[in-house]
């Protein structure tokens, strides 16, 4: 399956092509969201419409980075405006055979991948969805 | 059924629910007062309902349908019959019909509602003493010809059953009902006593013309299902619905497996021993012969409904009936929806009608018809036509052909859609502007204008968006008598509940979101407004309650008024509760007045524990009504008097969609508040103001207003500042507030924006926008805020 292969600082990441609308460099402010918790970077125009964008690193509970995240990947769900924002976007490779992933289980990722000898975390569009829907319902 | 019904499907569910749900309202209404045209209202309905889910093949809702079918007949015949505990069975029916309706809507086998079906018949033999006889729709494919017929009737009514999908022959208790699977007594009581007593040659007539009409492809308007209701002759009430469901089943396009079928249905009925049905096959009008129709002729009819008469539109009914039984209707002014309605200029009626009677057929079967006055019968220019297509264009024309040509169903989601994309238009608009200023100054003239144009262009869909979505009330204030009387029946009240200017329209995403808080008033009116019938004797009152739902429009607004005449409410308990909660101090509280008191109720928590059980499981408690109105841009005031009553005020706007902010600036961010709330604005020295518990006062008026700083509500860093700083003064729920801005950036008109998942599940924030800049913006809901 064609997966849209990204960047979080060194690690590789991949998205099933069909949940990836689009991707876009981010504007130069965001507009931050009242009393959203702090994985949302803030929300984005995006050809009229308001996009919320969300921190991958900080979904993904990974270390602080030096490097600022150069792009969002646009999540392809209805009617539910959503970008991931991430360090950069490599491009678009098939995926086959995935493995569970080690360390601790969560619904947003769905396992890793060989690609080019190299390894990439699968993630699960839902299982990414329902983790950024957690942030606000637990934040409460 | 072989062919792919679920293109029909959308189209049953929609008009299967409104009629059963105009059953519901009927039933409240004829409780309250009891007229023949109610009772007549709602035999259609379920007898539309029946005809439109037997032909889908829903035969559970079809004998359910018939069921109720029969009950209101019986009503009918003698209204004395009802009472509450029919009332309360065909309000049962109504809703289960409506829950199967559902259940096919969700793609399930809708509930057989067995129970149901031996109450309702068991009411109807009491009532009329008469057995039922077995009911069955048959399904199409199904059929079978009905063997022996008992009476000429029966053949016609065979005919228009075979034709359609539902087989409602009569079959007269006396005679022997011969192939049980397709004869059926439908209405046995109505049957058994007048068998073919003139059995209503129109039904042959529409059945005929549907099987016609079917096998060549055309459709038919539904407008066929000449209901029975106000005819006098109670021959025709069984013969209609085969006529109705084939005209229904063609009208939704159900012609293509039908016309196979139909054709063998009527070559079944045709084919099958018919003794005795030769005179009235001949007495019968053209379209069941087909062959018939060459020697049709067109006649011009001007008929006049004398002034004094009370019911024209009963009477215009009667005659278009008439009518029709004769031949086919060409041309009818005014439009039968106006016929009906009574609404016809001067008692002239035109039209043209296209039979083999004559005028003598004419003027004999218009003769009976009492205040109808027949001006003139006159040959008329034939249509130049083909014959094929000649009676279904005639069909279509009769149906209301300016109603037809008006007026399209639309899907409210595609509406929405509209309202979205001319939104983004406006934005993109505002945009371009914005980009324009940057231009070199010869460059911009051209831009500029352009711009403008395409402005007033976007301007003016936008305007003519938001009329395509401006809906009358009475979509949701139409539910509120059944709730009424379920409230009031369950907490053993007696209510008259008044509803007024239910036409005045508002936009539909307005209206929507009222349903709940208007259901919530209303309980909350006859719940705990109202007393029980004792104790409003002791206190001088009439037993029965009132509850006036009051609907106006002021320029700009609309007013939605909800009073009772009950116990009213207690500022002074109010107060208390609230005090007792922590949500008021004790000095605020003496110093609020009784309004401001009465909104407390709307505090979560400061209601009665009575009134959060009682609610619980909806989700709309006083404060959901306050916050729904507010948030779609709305107010909401209460009033009481102790012993007299309470009245909730609504003001809401026409539409949601564009909204007035005050702009305001923090830390970098820019966030937008309601005008609406926004009580005023000004300036003060934050280090200077004295404070309490440490919050900071703001004198304003006469009164000290606590101090909220937005940066720390909305959780946004700004800097601290020295000396003088703008504040905002808003309306919030337990009195004004002052909120510390950065910058008061002006007044701004916006289209807003819904929240998407996953930022309506944040507390504080009402909709999003988007500035001409291209920045969006949230909208705060600052009672939200300082609550959450």
């Amino acid at each position: 399956m064609r997966h849209v292969i990204f960047r979080v600082e060194k690690e590789r990441y991949g998205l099933p092509l069909s949940a990836v609308r689009e991707v876009v460099v981010p504007p130069a402010r965001f507009t931050r969201v009242p009393r959203a918790p702090s994985a949302i970077t803030g929300v984005m125009n995006l050809r009229g419409r308001v996009v919320t964008v969300v921190e991958l690193r900080q979904l993904l509970n990974l270390p602080d980075s030096p490097t600022p995240p150069a792009r969002v990947v646009l999540l392809d769900r209805g009617r539910r405006d959503l970008g991931l924002l991430v360090t950069d976007v490599d491009g678009i490779e098939a995926v086959e055979r995935v493995s569970t992933a080690p360390g601790k289980l969560t619904p947003a990722i769905r396992g890793v991948a060989r690609l080019g000898g190299l390894g990439v975390t699968v993630l699960d569009p839902e299982g990414l969805d329902a983790a950024v829907v957690a942030l606000f319902t637990h934040s409460k | 059924m072989t062919m792919d019904m679920s293109r029909y499907l959308g189209l049953f569910i929609s008009e299967a629910t409104e009629h059963l749900e105009s059953l519901g309202r009927d039933l409240v209404q004829l409780e309250r007062e009891g007229t023949a045209t109610v009772v007549d209202s709602m035999f259609r309905h379920a007898h539309s309902v029946k005809g439109m889910a037997s032909s889908m093949g829903f035969e559970s809702i079809a004998i359910l349908a018939h069921r109720v079918e029969d009950l209101v007949d019986a009503v009918r015949q003698d209204r004395a019959r009802l009472d509450r505990d029919v009332v309360d069975l065909l309000l049962t029916a109504a809703d289960t019909m409506l829950a199967q309706v559902r259940a096919v809507a969700e793609n399930q086998q809708p509930d057989e509602a067995s129970a149901l079906l031996t109450q309702l018949g068991n009411r109807v033999t009491a009532m009329t003493g008469k057995g039922l006889a077995t009911t069955r729709v048959a399904k199409v494919t199904a059929l079978k010809p009905a063997g022996t017929e008992a009476g000429a009737a029966g053949t016609a009514q065979a005919g228009g059953g075979a034709a359609s999908s539902s087989q409602v022959a009569g079959a007269p208790a006396s005679t022997a009902s011969t192939t049980g699977s397709a004869a059926e007594g439908v209405k046995s009581a109505d049957a058994g006593a007048s068998p073919g007593s003139a059995r209503s040659p129109g039904v042959v007539g529409l059945a005929g013309a549907t099987v016609d009409m079917g096998a060549q492809g055309l459709p038919l308007p539904p407008d066929l299902l000449a209901p029975p209701g106000t005819s006098s002759d109670t021959a025709s009430t069984s013969g209609a619905p085969s006529g109705a469901a084939a005209a229904v089943a063609a009208a939704m396009g159900l012609v293509a497996p039908a016309s196979t079928d139909l054709g063998d249905g009527l070559k079944a009925a045709a084919s099958a021993p018919v003794p005795e049905a030769g005179p009235v096959r001949g007495a019968s009008p053209p379209r069941a012969e087909p062959e018939v129709r060459g020697a049709m002729q067109r006649w011009a009819v001007r008929l006049r409904i004398a002034p004094t008469c009370q019911v024209p539109g009963v009477r215009a009914f009667l005659v278009h009936k008439r009518l029709t039984n004769l031949g086919t209707l060409v041309d009818l002014r005014p439009a039968l929806e106006e016929l009906k309605a009574g609404r016809i200029p001067d008692g002239y009626i035109q039209l043209e009608l296209e039979t083999t009677a004559g005028d003598t057929g004419i003027h004999a079967s218009l003769r009976n018809v009492a205040e109808v006055e027949v001006v003139s019968v006159k040959p008329a220019v034939a249509a130049p036509a083909p014959a094929v297509a000649a009676p279904a264009a005639s069909e279509a024309a009769r149906a209301s052909p300016d109603a037809t040509a008006r007026t399209v169903r639309v899907r409210t989601e595609l509406l929405d859609y509209f309202l979205d994309t001319v939104g983004e238009l406006m934005l993109a608009t505002a945009r371009l502007r914005e980009v324009g200023k940057v231009l070199p100054e010869n460059a911009r003239p051209a831009l500029e204008e352009g711009v403008y144009r395409l402005h007033t262009l976007v301007k003016d869909l936008h305007d003519k968006v938001m009329t395509a979505r401006m809906t009358p009330l009475s979509l949701i204030t139409d539910r509120l008598p059944r709730a009424a009387r379920d409230i009031a029946r369950r907490k053993e009240r007696e209510v008259d509940l008044v509803i007024t200017g239910a036409e005045i329209e508002l936009d539909r995403a307005i209206l929507d979101e009222l349903a709940d808080p208007l259901m919530h008033l209303l309980r909350n009116c006859i719940d705990h407004g109202l007393e029980s019938p004792e104790e409003r004797i002791a206190a001088k009152k009439g037993p029965r309650g009132r509850v006036l739902v009051a609907v106006k429009r002021a320029r700009d607004r609309v007013i939605i008024e909800i009073e009772d005449d009950g116990r009213g409410m207690d500022p002074g308990k109010l107060k208390s509760a609230a005090v007792a909660r922590g949500l008021l101090s004790v000095e605020t509280a003496a110093r609020m007045t009784d309004r401001e008191a009465f909104l407390l109720s709307c505090l979560p928590g400061v209601s009665t524990a009575k009134d959060i059980t009682d609610i619980s499981g909806r989700g709309v408690g006083m404060d959901a009504v306050k916050r729904v109105v507010e948030n779609v841009g709305g107010t909401l005031e209460i009033d009481s008097e102790k012993g007299r009553g309470t009245r909730f005020t609504l003001r809401l706007p026409l539409t949601v969609a564009v909204v007035h902010l005050l702009l305001v600036e923090v830390g970098e961010e820019v966030f937008g508040l309601p005008i609406a709330k926004v009580v005023g604005a000004t300036e003060a020295d934050g280090e200077a103001l004295s404070r309490s518990r440490e919050t900071a006062l703001l004198p304003h008026g006469n009164s000290l207003l606590p101090v909220h700083s937005l940066d720390t509500l909305v959780g946004v860093p700004a800097p601290p500042r020295q000396g003088a700083r703008p504040f905002v003064v808003m309306d919030a729920d337990s009195g004004r507030v002052a909120l510390a801005v950065d910058r008061l950036l002006g007044q701004e008109e916006v289209v807003l924006k819904p929240l998407s998942r996953p930022l309506d599940l944040l507390p504080g924030l009402s909709g999003v926008t988007i500035l001409g800049s291209g920045r969006p913006v949230f909208i705060l809901d600052v009672p939200r805020l300082l609550s959450a």
